[in-house]
């Protein structure tokens, strides 16, 4: 789980830049319209898992709030279209301000929190704004959901856009997490109170990656809806945070590749074993379980370990005593 | 409505609010972390209280009971299997223990939701309730008798666990750990028994609690959604590790709610608590009867 070498982080770049290229090359062979729903689908929960990522894997802050972002900045496209027939090219955008605003407005506010509590805050944070959504049926018709347009005839362009959208998150993290903010925001997840020892300003820097992670799950939320054109609360349930974090800890956490693996791997399997008649839910849960407790770097790091034959992160050598109180 | 009416209505449903939080104020006082899957650990006592009533036509005073130690052996394997590595090694988990604890409780969450749904289905079953009788009228005022006879158990159970966690030896013990791990270890304290105690006594409490809420609530997959977000509310405004502050946090949370349905709005009646703990987590983390917690 601990990635952070450059090298490493370069190697993860190449290898998901290599993942993306056959992701761009597959509508070749896949022409089933319902196929690329599901690809488009696994691109939209690949961003807002790569946004995650950046708070949960490399800054160390379990937010629980990623989907509610998405759906912030799903019903600021939506609700601009629908009260003002605003086009959703600059909805979008705006939804994008809006949800980094929002961000940032709560990462001021609860970022002097840590572990558990920054978890139960940003977890009533996205249970009151979907609440809020949904009874507010004179703004927002509540749980009916708003109708908006789509912005494209074919899927295609649709497939385009995410991936574009997908490759520049992807480059843009590389980018950050290689520079020197990048370190800044490892060395806060690794041991805060050192880092803050060390000159870096604590709450500044968890504040500009829980912003930048919200505007990017804005993005994804607001493209999104208007591809499955219809704005609505579930956009944001919790359950889908959890399934964002299945995805993210499953391809592995603080990784560059992870997030994207994960999500491809979860919603195209789901897909399959929907056939089956099995809970995909109930598959994906377990291995959350499993790699919790076993082998915490997730499939990424399953594979890189392999080839390396290195031995497992996450076994800890000798105990040094540390009382539990704190 | 009657100001007292709203008031009575109020403090019953904290009586179910107190244990549902009891059990997870205890585990945040003995371990540090929170427990995601508490919900679950109450879909998990409205499951077994109503098939067991309406399947096998046992008694209700024995579906009770064993709701209660169902939820005791699911908590007690989500110890052993899951809990153990939160205080086995210190030297990297210190810094990495929030984020297994989540990762794992709430991944728990997910799969015994999600199990729930494949084994028994998502129809919702209505649990029968404790008592045949109907209406119990006390004074002016006109409860149900189920409401009725549950909450007053719900009390009796409140008081006994924290005569528990106050006055006896375990409850003590159980005390010393979450004071101090290292310490009660040196004292001859078994630090894994008094956690591995703890952590069923709270997941049978809640067991029991989901039993006694289940004619009101049903009994699905998802039923435990709502009583842990509930259960969260109430142990940040009475102080996570707090028994007394989940108990008085439970009343208050009941009452609030209950005025706010009616005097503000009733469709906004389950965003108060999240406010309530908003504000609360941003200017007073500690709760109302939590210790502040110091940093090296």
């Amino acid at each position: 789980m601990r990635g952070g070498s450059r090298i490493r982080t370069r190697r993860e770049l190449k290898v998901s830049l290599i993942f993306l290229a056959i992701v761009a090359l597959l509508p070749l062979v896949v022409k089933v319209p319902y196929w690329l729903g599901v690809l488009i689908v696994s691109m939209y929960f690949a961003i807002v898992s790569a946004a995650w990522n950046l708070l949960a894997g490399y800054t160390g802050q379990f937010s629980l709030a990623p989907a509610t972002f998405a759906m912030i900045g799903a019903y600021s496209s939506g609700l601009l279209y629908h009260h003002f027939q605003v086009s959703p090219w600059i909805g979008i955008p705006v939804g994008v301000v809006a949800a980094a605003l929002i961000g940032l407005l709560l990462g001021v506010v609860v970022l002097r929190l840590r572990g558990p509590y920054l978890a139960l805050t940003t977890l009533s944070f996205a249970e009151i704004t979907r609440l809020v959504i949904g009874n507010s049926y004179d703004l927002t018709r509540g749980d009916l959901g708003l109708s908006v347009p789509a912005i494209f005839e074919s899927r295609l362009a649709y497939y385009y856009l995410f991936l574009a959208v997908l490759v520049a998150v992807q480059l843009g993290l590389y980018i950050l997490v290689r520079s020197r903010a990048g370190l800044y925001l490892q060395a806060i997840r690794d041991d805060d109170v050192a880092a803050a020892g060390r000159g870096v300003n604590v709450v500044r820097w968890k504040t500009v990656s829980f912003s930048l992670s919200s505007g990017i799950c804005g993005l994804a939320g607001g493209i999104y809806v208007h591809f499955i054109m219809l704005a609505s609360p579930e956009i944001g349930l919790v359950l889908q945070t959890g399934l964002v974090m299945c995805m993210v800890v499953i391809g592995g956490m603080g990784t560059l590749i992870g997030p994207v693996l994960g999500a491809f791997l979860v919603e195209v399997a789901s897909e399959a074993f929907r056939d089956v008649g099995l809970s995909h839910m109930l598959v994906f849960s377990l291995m959350v379980i499993l790699i919790g407790r076993f082998f915490r770097d997730g499939l990424w790091g399953l594979f890189d370990r392999l080839r390396d034959r290195r031995p497992a992160v996450g076994r800890a050598p000798a105990a040094v005593g540390r009382g539990g109180s704190s | 409505m009657l100001i007292v009416d709203i008031i009575v209505s109020g403090l019953m449903m904290g009586s179910f609010y107190g244990l549902m939080a009891i059990g997870l104020t205890l585990i945040f006082g003995i371990l540090k972390v929170v427990n995601f899957s508490h919900g679950e650990f109450f879909m998990v006592g409205a499951y077994a209280y109503t098939l067991l009533l309406l399947k096998a036509n046992v008694s209700a005073w024995i579906a009770v009971p064993s709701a209660f130690f169902l939820g005791t052996l699911v908590g007690l394997a989500t110890e052993r299997l899951l809990m153990r590595p939160l205080y086995r090694t210190y030297s990297e988990w210190g810094v990495m223990r929030d984020e297994y604890a989540i990762i794992v409780t709430f991944g728990l969450s997910l799969f015994l939701m999600n199990l729930a749904n494949q084994i028994i289905g998502p129809y919702p079953f209505r649990g029968p309730n404790l008592v045949a009788v109907s209406r119990i009228e006390i004074g002016s005022l006109m409860v149900s008798g189920h409401r009725f006879v549950a909450s007053l158990l719900a009390l009796v159970v409140l008081a006994s666990t924290y005569l528990f966690m106050r006055a006896s030896r375990w409850g003590k013990e159980i005390q010393a750990v979450a004071q101090n791990r290292l310490g009660a270890s040196i004292a001859g304290i078994n630090t894994a028994k008094a956690s591995a105690l703890v952590f069923s006594l709270s997941s049978g409490l809640v067991g029991l609690s989901g039993a006694l809420l289940a004619p009101l609530f049903h009994a699905y997959p998802a039923v435990g959604v709502f009583p842990a977000l509930k259960s969260y509310v109430i142990v940040v405004l009475g102080g996570m590790g707090s028994a007394i502050g989940s108990i008085v946090g439970g009343f208050l949370l009941g009452v609030l709610e209950s005025l706010g349905a009616t005097y503000i709005s009733y469709a906004y009646r389950d965003t108060f608590g999240f406010l309530i703990l908003m504000v609360v987590l941003i200017f007073r983390p500690q709760g109302l009867f939590g210790e502040k917690v110091r940093e090296v």
